[in-house]
């Protein structure tokens, strides 16, 4: 038994898994339920063996088909991606406890099997290491999130769904657009043999202009990140909370991955351009959120904010990208637990009160301990307080950039904290406040509290667990792989 | 020689300009019904495009889903419009100030400038890894090397992309669907022309399915066609029974992946690598494969024609 725990193919097994549940849901509505959760707990189980593996042996490398790149495609995981893995399966067990009590039977019917579908697809995304199969998983990944936004057939999440599936396509074909040129240039479509024979040319260049631009699209990277508050504010809670925290997430570590192996060496230039932007987004998105009335906005537009701090790390990482990667990744980590707190949190609030105006929460605080706990704790880490995992990541990208003189991003790092506190302390400000005209306040299931209790509980462990966390990230966990792996992740 | 040549030449050049041409028209066109017209126009001179740059299996790929069943699809899709809405004139958008339309046209000739520079310099013929899959074309189980790189070399992106068009009937599902198409007696014309043309649509898309191992054809291409079959079928008036539509459609849409997951199972046991056939056994399980897949994506095709959920009592 043990040598078959040891021995499986855990990094096969959470792309099927996932895959073969979101079929059996599809198949047997009356159990997708039942199905859906026990798939999720597995994959996380999986994704443990996989990461037992990654800590012995070094990173992870399957040859699917027997090929072996560049004619067939290799599944790859290192300490980045198997970090990615572990956010996704963590958080998607805590949203899929909520997902249990919060939807109604007709609707369970439809979410389990293209959340599970989704599942498959971001396990595989964080996988990959073709730039091709990449664009297969982004589309699968884009589709199933789409589907999910319009999943209530309310008209305001139907037009935002209907956006949100136009931005997507344009940032897909974009990157496409940029895998052709580069698999024409260079002859393959396999990151390592491209990392090898890669040279700054006006091919490669139009290359790099494209697929950053559709990421930065699918990311929302301000100001392309108008299609993301409608369409994340429309969506059931559940929803929210997965495209805030993994669905962003996922076209963002395409552009890390492919900046740490192809695109460093040469484009400076348009790194400086990439954080700027950021700090663009930090500030934009943390006014607009402090403007918002209603809750979900509010969440929707700090995701927007909070986005701007992953796009610091690019004009940081110059002088130490090993290290700039790895705290972009804790940053996406931490968010992911923050942001899904938040917004099961606020899906529980609209429950209770049967909306989401911020200015009616009438004492919710009393009436909703955990909820609004989970709230706060989650808003804890978005502002970069200590001990939060929020905090860790922060102050690290502080010290870079005030390690290599940019004060200009340290001021927008500061200031972004500051306007994050402003719209987190409005919403804990009106929890206290009882409303003009008190209303019926409807009971929440205590699952759904407590799972989003729990998210926000884990925010705040991200950033007691730091340096085993780092550890995990580092560089040297790839290089022990030896002669086996000859990409090591330095960059 | 020469005329030969200069002909090419100029077919070539005609092509490349009606296909802007059309683009642009489409774009434009104020009318919907016209807009599609030219959309289907537009995808049958993409095929004859993809003919001419030596690309058979994509040519039929697009003329079989890019004018006919997307047309097929928009087309449902606007008699539907005009039975929801009475206005059938798309909104106009507002039209942007000068300098935001300057801005833009500056932007955008810019980027198309460079993508344009960027296509110019680029070799004008790689082998990229045309080599790589003629050398082991002999073990991949098929002589046909696009069906080899779609089935064998790149077997588990085109899983993923099954999972793709599972993704797209649920979807559309999820919303409740459409509203029943309104019974309409069967026009004697399109019900003898049916009768006749079934069959035959039949046998093309066994035969597309069959020659794929060798020549152009394969799974998607035949799927296509005989989702094509089904469109006429549901045009002159069937339907699918109520039992058919439960769990035997759910079986039908989903068989290709099911197939996928199953032989992906078992190599990963019995080969430890996913997807990795056998020498002996690769063209079997190529043409199980593409069988199977062959069915689904013709149901789903056909669905998506539909477009009605399967439990018309849980509409929303």
């Amino acid at each position: 038994m043990e040598a078959i725990l040891a021995n499986a193919d855990w990094g096969v097994i959470v792309i099927l898994l996932p895959l073969t549940g979101g079929i059996v849901c599809f198949l047997w509505p009356a159990v997708s339920k039942t199905a859906g959760l026990i798939t999720v707990a597995a994959v996380v189980l999986a994704v443990a063996g996989l990461g037992r593996q990654i800590m012995e042996h070094g990173a992870y490398r399957h040859t699917v088909g027997g090929w072996g790149a560049p004619l067939g495609i290799d599944l790859f995981a290192d300490g980045l991606s198997l970090f990615m893995l572990i956010m996704t399966a963590l958080v998607g067990l805590g949203i899929s406890c909520y997902a249990k009590s919060y939807f109604n039977p007709r609707d369970a019917v439809w979410f389990w099997p293209v959340w599970l579908f989704l599942l498959a697809a971001l396990n595989a995304l964080f996988l990959a290491a073709d730039i091709f199969n990449l664009y297969v998983t982004l589309e699968l990944t884009g589709l199933a999130a789409v589907t999910l936004t319009a999943l209530t057939g309310r008209i305001d999440a139907l037009s935002s769904a209907m956006r949100y599936l136009l931005a997507m396509l344009a940032g897909s074909l974009a990157y496409l657009l940029g895998v052709a040129l580069l698999y024409h240039d260079s002859g393959s479509v396999d990151i390592a043999t491209l990392a090898q024979r890669i040279e700054p040319n006006a091919t490669v260049w139009a290359a790099l202009g494209l697929m950053s631009a559709g990421l930065a699209l699918k990311t929302a990277l301000f100001p392309l990140s108008f299609w993301l508050p409608p369409a994340h504010a429309s969506a059931p809670a559940p929803v929210s909370a997965l495209l805030s925290a993994l669905v962003v997430k996922a076209s963002f570590y395409i552009l890390l991955r492919l900046w740490l192996e192809l695109f460093a060496d040469f484009a400076e230039g348009v790194s400086t351009l990439l954080g700027l932007l950021g700090a663009a987004a930090i500030l934009w998105g943390s006014l607009q959120a402090l403007r918002q009335t209603r809750i979900k906005l509010l969440v929707a537009y700090s995701t927007v904010a909070q986005i701007g701090y992953l796009f610091l790390v690019y004009p940081l990482a110059s002088a130490s990208s090993g290290l700039a990667a790895g705290i972009a990744a804790y940053l996406a980590f931490s968010h992911a637990l923050a942001k899904s707190a938040m917004f099961l949190a606020a899906g529980n609030l609209m429950r209770f009160g049967g909306h989401d105006r911020i200015a009616d929460l009438d004492r919710a605080v009393q009436r909703l301990p955990l909820t609004v706990s989970a709230f706060a704790l989650a808003g804890v880490s978005i502002m970069g307080l200590p001990p939060s995992g929020g905090f860790t990541g922060k102050w690290l990208l502080l010290d870079a950039a005030m390690s290599q003189g940019r004060w200009d991003l340290a001021a927008v790092m500061i200031i972004g904290g500051l306007l994050a506190a402003g719209y987190i302390f409005k919403v804990l400000g009106y929890a206290f406040m009882q409303a003009k005209e008190p209303h019926d306040a409807r009971a929440v299931p205590a699952g759904m509290e407590w799972a989003a209790l729990l998210l926000a509980v884990g925010s705040i462990l991200l950033g007691l667990m730091a340096s085993e966390i780092f550890a995990l990230i580092h560089p040297d966990l790839v290089a022990n792989a030896g002669g086996a792996v000859e990409r090591v992740w330095t960059a | 020689m020469d005329v030969i040549v200069v002909l090419e030449w100029a077919f070539d050049a005609v092509l490349g300009l009606g296909l802007l041409w059309l683009a642009w028209r489409t774009l434009n066109s104020p009318d919907l019904f016209k807009a599609i017209v030219l959309f289907i126009s537009f995808g049958l001179l993409m095929a004859l495009a993809w003919v001419r740059l030596n690309a058979p299996d994509i040519a039929l790929a697009e003329a079989a889903i890019g004018a006919g069943l997307t047309g097929a699809l928009l087309l449902a899709a606007l008699a539907r419009l005009r039975t929801t809405t009475d206005n059938t004139m798309p909104a106009q958008l507002p039209a942007g100030s000068w300098f935001q339309r300057g801005l833009l046209i500056v932007l955008l000739s810019g980027s198309a400038a460079g993508l344009g520079y960027a296509v110019w310099i680029l070799p004008s013929h790689t082998s990229g890894l045309s080599m790589a899959v003629t050398a082991n074309l002999d073990v991949s189980g098929a002589r046909n090397p696009v069906t080899a790189v779609l089935l064998n070399f790149r077997g588990y992106d085109t899983m993923l992309e099954m999972i793709v068009l599972l993704l797209a009937v649920l979807g559309i599902w999820s919303l409740g669907g459409l509203p029943p198409r309104p019974e309409r007696p069967a026009v004697a014309v399109l019900d003898t022309f049916s009768r006749f043309l079934i069959p035959v649509f039949i046998l093309a898309a066994a035969y597309l399915l069959w020659v794929g191992a060798d020549a152009p054809g394969g799974a998607f291409q035949a799927g296509s066609v005989l989702g094509a079959a089904g469109v006429l079928l549901l045009l002159s008036g069937w339907r699918p029974g109520v039992r058919l539509m439960q769990w035997p459609l759910r079986l039908a849409l989903t068989i290709g992946a099911i197939t996928f997951i199953i032989l992906g199972v078992l190599t990963l046991l019995y080969e430890q690598q996913l997807l990795a056939y056998p020498v002996a056994q690769a063209g079997r399980m190529i043409i199980l494969l593409e069988s199977l897949a062959t069915v689904s994506i013709a149901v789903t095709l056909a669905i998506l024609f539909l477009g009605e959920s399967p439990d018309p009592e849980e509409k929303k």
